[in-house]
């Protein structure tokens, strides 16, 4: 999901994507960066995401990764369950 | 699109698989490189090797996050059989024993079963080499039982049968009738005798079968006395007597003396249903007087018909018992007054295209050949299981350091699937071999002496290697290795951890965890030896009927005899034939090396010898239809001399009886019991239906000792003889007994008939023993091949008992030690050991007893003179069998009883 919404924004590379989610949460959902290429690759094959080569600022050829159709409609769905167990979560928290 | 673009992804990675390899470095690399700039650029750092760690610390492990991304890509699944295949390979080269062993075993199974399928699915399934075979259908004259006279339902047609039924028939499209004859064929080249057939306008038509060059035979000419001859060759004739020349259109060929135009070529293959023509020839060219109403009952013609599209089997066979009815109205049979009537069948091409006994025979050794497969499976699982056993350590330690039980069967599996796999490779040789040898057995000379029926268009010799028996033996290879291979993986993958782990100080037994002695090994080897069992009493009842066959009496000595076959032709007056032949006695007697000399019709154990029926004129007349029938054979005065047929009263023929004096017959030994029984049977007056000797009477001169025309497992049947001068025919039988090699004067022989009629072919030249030893052919085929079977059988499964007792005894030295420490002696340990192998072969031999009193049930049919039960058979059998249970436990069990205890407890 965090991946799909990064792409959303614009087209771009893995370490773009790696960066990108590591500066916004702050260092909270900071992972090993390269586990990201096994789940870019599940996105793929689910048609949610795809990718072409490209040159990159630096002048090297890099990957770029691009959110498809299916992916947008697919972080749709996911954000609207994300928000229901949030507004859940927050309605038992703050009875609690 | 992205349904598109994500089964694009997937078909890229699958497809190019280093490309996405490569890919996948290079963004790796691009992303660490980044990383590290970043990094340096942050820090200010002027070394890079700092960033550069920093960067692969925050990206993590490099290889196991391609390894993942591969696996979620989809590629896992080749990088671990490219794993599991690699390792396999590597263990089974490491116990090069143990793999040459179950490689051998697998391909001779494997192999063994891909011959003897090839030959199921040439003699038995493959399509006959016709257009739409399936809508072929025989059509055959039944003639009921009567009299004296046996019945028949495969009965052959006469043109104007046939002729009833081709005009009053509505469910064919066409209709084909087949003589088959041979012919001496001249002009051109060499002088030669060739098989034909002699056919009417619509049977190639009928077959499907469209000539390559020119055209087939025309209604006329079907029908046609007078006019020009033609005749349609095969492309072998073509080639050899034409070189193949396109215009050969308008040539003649000479035929029995007579010119053929030649009208046509068939294609290549077609051999007609004879399967070994090479000429056909319209009927009214050859046989001008079927059309006669007389020879309505000169039956010679094989009948084939096609059935309309649309027509079922069962409305076509209806249609001609009808048709059989209007037959037998328009043409009775005169000699069957008041008995049934004569009628017609049709059965489907293919169900008479081999022989019930063929059709068995192969069925049987099919399935004896796939028992030799199971024992070998059972063999290579038992080896599988004993080095599963020794490897128990590694599985578990595998097992305890977090390997998938999954991942393990499958990698064990992977093991004995390439095994297999390699076994099947293997067998390949084996199957080569095998074909070749059944494909050279069984000339159709074989076939027919042992009064073998079936189309002769499905030979032996059309087995050969192809796809089907290929994908046969692939098939046979994957589910053989998954046979044997599964049960040991799982068995092996279950250990208790603990135990094993333990260096094998509890009692061994219990450390192998899953394999339990006596468990599946055991089992196993009993099994291999019930299945051997079964072969074994198959194999030896088989052994004794062919020793029964062997021993027959056939009634004349075949030793150190040439046989060959003249034909005078038919143009030359009868009275001219006597002379001829004496003049071949007297040149041949004068060969040096030859001791005697004899002319006569027919060949012992060949079969289709000629028949008919007997008057006795000094007793009332028989009612037609059921006088005596007996075979009828023309012969030489020397003929019982030189073959040695004993003269058991009164006189052989001399050369008084001849033209002009009174006719003379010999018969048999069974003919005089059946035909004067209790009475003296020299000088009686007698009519043979056949030769001239119905008008006039002849005298039994003699009595002679039986001979066996038929086949050897058939009784001799009466047979009566006439001298040759005194009924001369064109087809003889020249039998030279030599002094030595009967071979060594076949150049001689051949020599000396050319010198006395240069364009008289000699052909059919063999020896005697050669004509005994095929009339014994099929018997003593498919007793060798059983034989071997089960030898091979008995082999693996003495491996099993072997293997099983020597692994139990590597496993219990400890036990053994205590043993002897405690007072036992090398004879009761010896026992013990030796008596673990009694036990697995006595349950084994009971299951097996059991099996092959069922089993060779089915061999009742193809054995002469025994008793599928028989007690002799099966008491050698087990006999055999306990030998080598005995002997396959002994060597272990000497290994046991010279345990040494110090060193068994010690090392325990």
């Amino acid at each position: 999901m965090l991946i799909l919404q990064t792409l959303t924004v614009q087209s771009m590379h893995g370490y773009g994507i790696a960066q990108h989610i590591g500066r916004l949460s702050g260092s909270v959902l900071a992972v090993e960066q390269g586990s990201l290429y096994p789940a870019l690759e599940r996105l793929q094959k689910k048609g949610w995401v795809g990718s072409k080569w490209a040159d990159s600022p630096t002048g090297r050829r890099a990957r770029y990764y691009t959110i498809t159709a299916a992916g947008r409609r697919q972080l749709g769905e996911e954000i609207s369950a994300f928000d229901r167990v949030l507004l859940a979560i927050n309605g038992v928290m703050r009875r609690a | 699109m992205s349904f598109f673009g994500a089964l694009r992804h997937r078909l890229r990675v699958l497809l190019r698989p280093a490309a996405y390899q490569r890919e996948l470095d290079e963004e790796f690399r691009f992303h660490l490189a980044l990383d590290a700039m970043q990094r340096q650029h942050a820090s200010q750092a002027p070394d890079g090797s700092v960033a550069r760690m920093e960067a692969r610390r925050r990206f993590g492990n490099v290889t196991s996050m391609k390894e993942e991304t591969r696996h979620m890509a989809g590629l896992g699944f080749f990088d671990v059989l490219l794993q599991d295949l690699g390792f396999a390979l590597r263990t089974l080269r490491r116990a090069p024993g143990f793999t040459t062993v179950a490689i051998l075993t697998l391909a001779f199974g494997i192999g063994a079963n891909t011959a003897i399928f090839s030959a199921v699915d040439a003699m038995l399934l493959r399509a006959l080499p016709f257009r739409d075979p399936d809508q072929l259908m025989k059509l055959s004259i039944v003639r009921p039982a009567h009299g004296d006279r046996p019945g028949s339902d495969d009965g052959v047609w006469s043109y104007l049968k046939f002729a009833v039924v081709r005009d009053a028939q509505k469910d064919f499209t066409s209709l084909g009738i087949s003589a088959e004859d041979q012919a001496t064929i001249t002009g051109g080249s060499d002088a030669e005798r060739a098989s034909g057939e002699v056919v009417n306008a619509e049977y190639l038509p009928t077959l499907g079968i469209q000539p390559i060059l020119g055209r087939g035979i025309t209604s006329e000419e079907e029908r046609n006395k007078g006019a020009e001859r033609v005749v349609l060759i095969g492309e072998r004739l073509w080639q050899r007597r034409f070189n193949a020349d396109p215009a050969v259109r308008g040539k003649a060929l000479v035929i029995d003396g007579k010119p053929y135009t030649i009208v046509g070529v068939v294609p290549v293959g077609f051999r007609g249903l004879s399967g070994r023509a090479e000429w056909w020839v319209p009927v009214g060219a050859r046989y001008e007087e079927v059309f006669e109403p007389d020879e309505a009952w000169d039956h010679r013609f094989i009948l084939t018909a096609r059935r309309k599209p649309g027509v079922t089997t069962a409305r076509a066979k209806a249609a001609v018992q009808v048709l059989g009815a209007r037959m037998n109205q328009a043409y009775p049979d005169p000699r069957y007054n008041g008995g049934p009537p004569e009628g017609a069948m049709a059965r489907e091409l293919d169900a008479t295209r081999v022989d019930p006994v063929v059709r068995r025979s192969l069925l049987v050794l099919l399935g004896a050949v796939g028992l030799v497969l199971l024992i070998a499976c059972a063999n290579v699982a038992n080896l599988f299981l004993v080095r599963a056993a020794s490897r128990s350590r590694e599985i578990a330690v595998r097992l305890a350091v977090g390997a998938g039980r999954k991942r393990l069967v499958r990698q064990l599996l992977t093991e004995s699937l390439l095994l297999s796999l390699l076994g099947g490779v293997a067998s390949v040789a084996f199957a080569w071999a095998g074909v070749r040898l059944l494909s050279s057995l069984n000339p159709a000379s074989a076939l027919r002496s042992q009064g073998i029926e079936g189309l002769g268009a499905v030979t032996f010799s059309s087995i050969h290697l192809d796809l089907t028996a290929f994908g046969f033996a692939a098939a046979l290879a994957l589910v053989t290795g998954i046979l044997f291979g599964l049960v040991p993986a799982i068995a092996a993958t279950r250990p208790s951890l603990t135990s094993a782990l333990k260096e094998g100080t509890a009692p061994p037994a219990r450390a192998l965890g899953g394999i339990r002695w006596p468990g599946s090994r055991s089992v196993l080897a009993a099994v291999e030896i019930a299945l051997a069992l079964v072969l074994l009493a198959g194999s030896g009842l088989m052994l004794r009927s062919l020793a029964n066959l062997l021993n027959v009496e056939p009634g004349f000595d075949p030793d150190r005899m040439l046989s060959l076959r003249l034909n005078l032709p038919g143009q030359g007056s009868r009275d001219s034939m006597p002379g001829f032949y004496d003049q071949v006695i007297e040149r041949l007697s004068a060969l040096p090396g030859v001791t005697g000399v004899a002319i006569g019709s027919c060949p012992p154990l060949s079969g289709g010898c000629n028949g008919t029926v007997v008057d006795l004129r000094d007793r009332p007349p028989a009612k037609e239809g059921t006088e005596p029938a007996v075979g009828v054979h023309w012969i030489t005065p020397t003929w019982p001399a030189v073959m040695r047929v004993p003269l058991e009263k009164g006189r052989v023929f001399t050369g008084s009886d001849r033209k002009g004096t009174r006719k003379a017959v010999l018969v048999s030994h069974t003919a005089a019991q059946k035909l004067w029984p209790g009475e003296d049977p020299i000088g009686r007056p007698i009519g043979v239906g056949q030769g001239g000797f119905w008008k006039d009477t002849a005298y039994v001169a003699g009595v002679i000792g039986d001979v066996r025309y038929g086949t050897l497992d058939s009784l001799p049947g009466a047979d009566v003889y006439l001298p040759y001068a005194q009924s001369p025919g064109s087809r003889m039988m020249v039998f030279v007994r030599a002094a030595g090699d009967p071979l060594m004067l076949a150049g001689p022989v051949r020599a000396a008939l050319r010198g006395l009629a240069p364009d008289l072919p000699v052909y059919d030249m063999r020896t005697m023993s050669s004509r005994v030893a095929d009339a014994a052919a099929r018997a003593r085929q498919g007793a060798v091949l059983l034989a071997l079977f089960a030898g091979v059988a008995l082999l693996l499964a003495t491996m099993g008992i072997y293997s099983v007792i020597s692994f139990a005894v590597t496993q219990r030295t400890r036990e053994i030690g205590i043993r002897v420490a405690l007072g036992a002696t090398r004879g009761e340990v010896l026992r013990l050991v030796v008596g673990q192998g009694t036990a697995l072969a006595v349950v084994g031999g009971i299951l097996g007893l059991g099996a092959a009193f069922l089993a060779t049930r089915v061999l009742q049919s193809l054995l002469f003179g025994i008793e599928p039960l028989d007690p002799v058979t099966f008491g050698v059998v087990v006999a055999l069998l306990g030998v080598a249970a005995v002997l396959a436990s002994w060597i272990p069990a000497r290994r046991a009883a010279g345990v040494d205890p110090v060193v068994a407890l010690r090392e325990g």
